[in-house]
């Protein structure tokens, strides 16, 4: 405890000693992570819209209001059937009340399904094709069942939803790459600056060893200056971060909210994402300068 | 104290490098009061950082206080270190510190407690002749008052052993002679002084044991000595 305190003290003196070093350094932690910040759930905003099409790439199959159960039976076995065969990966049945049910939870304004004089939305199957690609088939399979609604028929997204999954995916990876990137360019400019910092004080450590400290107890004060760095820059990056979210990014989304529908595409909570990037802050300085000092405790 | 055995010190380097001890044996008391002298280049600070664990020696065995230090792994070296105090021509103050946190570090290092630390600085301070100067940083201090830190950091965790590398190579002959001072008292306690210098005039007043090197060779060893012999 008593050492605690001792390199505590250790690591504030250093900073007031070197103020210019640790804004420095403070500052580079702030840029880095304000971009990474900014990055991150915006790439996990498009993956989530992607994964939002991928799951949305059902074959339906819309039963007629007039079909007896014989004839729903006989599309249950079919369907049942292309499971086994494994061309259908699941399937699931919808009756009349769910489909309302569902309905009237993706509108933000239900009051309006009140003003409908009988339930409009028929029975059907969502059918999960194990492979999008082969979704075709399916639909072959069950297109002139006598259960099938002629109008509504067996559907599936074609051709604009395969389009969009190319594009979506493409976005993924670059978003994937970038980031990955965008994460090592940080780490190596952090690291740069904690390193200078560092040799500008070799000589210091120096005499620590020749007076007889050993490795940990010369270290431990950088390490911890390395962690109130890394925390202070990654909470000024949140701050800021907060600031761009309240300010820009949460009236863009009301003022672009137009749909009917409340199922946007989700992205990481602004809290977990702060957690996160402070945690990574004081992990990224207290490594940085830890291992840095390392070449010079070798006297 | 101090023991060395055929030690022999080569510097990597082109043609076989260079050789600064060339098989050295040697024996320090405890208590002695060694002088280390030779040109520049003789091997004098070679000697003394081989003390230290600073440097490894090529072959032979080198003993401190009992330890023999070709086997002593590199995790014990700060404890070495703390048995031994050390002095440097250039001081090797820390810059941001004051005189009183020059010398506390040295505490600080071995685990001393707080208490203590207040206690026993400013006593080492007044003993050294800084009792006033406490506050002040290196660089508001002369070259003479930072050696007095310099020494005063060196022997207030009461080392037995005591390592001056030219502590007067920087200092006009009265601080000097000063320094030299403080040195034989502590050496009076019962600490053995290893002192590498060319201060001729300094040795040639104290009259203590001599060591000579010359081209990584000692070619004289006499006790109660001159810097130079009689010609």
């Amino acid at each position: 405890m008593r050492k605690a305190r001792f390199f505590m003290a250790e690591a504030v003196r250093s900073i007031r000693a070197n103020m210019a070093v640790a804004v420095a350094a403070t500052t580079t932690v702030a840029i880095a992570v304000f971009v990474l910040g900014a990055f991150i759930p915006s790439f996990l905003f498009v993956q989530s819209a992607v994964d939002q099409q991928k799951d949305r790439i059902d074959v339906r199959a819309y039963i007629s209001d007039p079909a007896t159960v014989e004839q729903v039976n006989e599309l249950r076995d079919a369907i049942a059937t292309m499971e086994n065969e494994g061309t259908v990966e699941s399937f699931e049945f919808v009756s009349k009340e769910s489909a309302l049910e569902i309905m009237r939870e993706r509108l933000q304004d239900p009051t309006i399904l009140e003003e409908l004089p009988g339930n409009p939305f028929p029975r059907s199957y969502i059918i999960k094709p194990s492979d999008p690609e082969r979704s075709g088939e399916i639909i072959d399979a069950l297109d002139d069942l006598p259960a099938i609604d002629q109008s509504a028929g067996v559907v599936d997204g074609g051709e604009t939803t395969s389009r969009l999954l190319d594009v979506a995916r493409f976005i993924q990876w670059t978003g994937l790459g970038l980031i990955v990137i965008l994460l090592v360019a940080s780490l190596l400019l952090i690291a740069n600056t904690i390193r200078l910092s560092v040799f500008a004080r070799r000589r210091e450590v120096e005499i620590m060893r020749l007076v007889g400290g050993t490795n940990w107890f010369i270290r431990w004060p950088f390490v911890i200056e390395g962690i109130l760095c890394g925390l202070v820059g990654a909470a000024l990056a949140v701050v800021l971060l907060w600031a761009v979210k309240v300010g820009v990014v949460d009236n863009w989304i009301v003022e672009n909210d137009e749909g009917l529908t409340r199922d946007t595409a989700a992205t990481i909570g602004f809290s977990a994402l702060a957690a996160i990037l402070v945690a990574s802050g004081a992990i990224v300085g207290a490594l940085g300068s830890g291992i840095t000092i390392r070449r010079f405790l070798k006297v | 104290m101090v023991v060395m055995e055929d030690v022999t010190k080569v510097y990597p380097g082109k043609d076989g490098g260079t050789t600064a001890l060339d098989d050295v044996s040697l024996e320090v008391d405890s208590g002695e009061f060694v002088f280390l002298v030779g040109q520049s280049g003789s091997g004098k600070s070679t000697f003394t950082r081989l003390l230290t664990k600073e440097l490894d020696a090529s072959s032979g065995r080198v003993v401190v206080g009992g330890r023999d230090l070709t086997k002593l792994r590199r995790g014990r070296i700060p404890y070495l270190r703390r048995s031994i105090g050390t002095i440097f021509q250039d001081y090797k103050l820390l810059p941001g510190r004051t005189a009183y946190e020059n010398v506390a570090y040295a505490l600080e290092i071995i685990g001393e407690s707080p208490r203590s630390i207040k206690r026993m600085v400013p006593e080492v301070l007044t003993l050294v002749g800084l009792g006033e100067e406490g506050g002040r940083y290196p660089d508001e201090l002369s070259g003479g008052e930072q050696q007095r830190v310099s020494v005063a950091r060196s022997f207030v965790n009461q080392p037995r052993l005591l390592i001056a590398d030219e502590p007067t190579g920087n200092l006009d002959p009265d601080t000097s002679i000063g320094i030299m001072q403080l040195l034989y008292r502590i050496n009076r306690t019962g600490t053995t002084v290893i002192m590498a210098t060319h201060d001729r005039d300094l040795v040639d007043k104290m009259q203590m044991r001599v060591v000579e090197l010359e081209n990584g060779q000692i070619v004289r060893d006499q006790r109660q000595a001159r810097y130079a012999l009689a010609d």
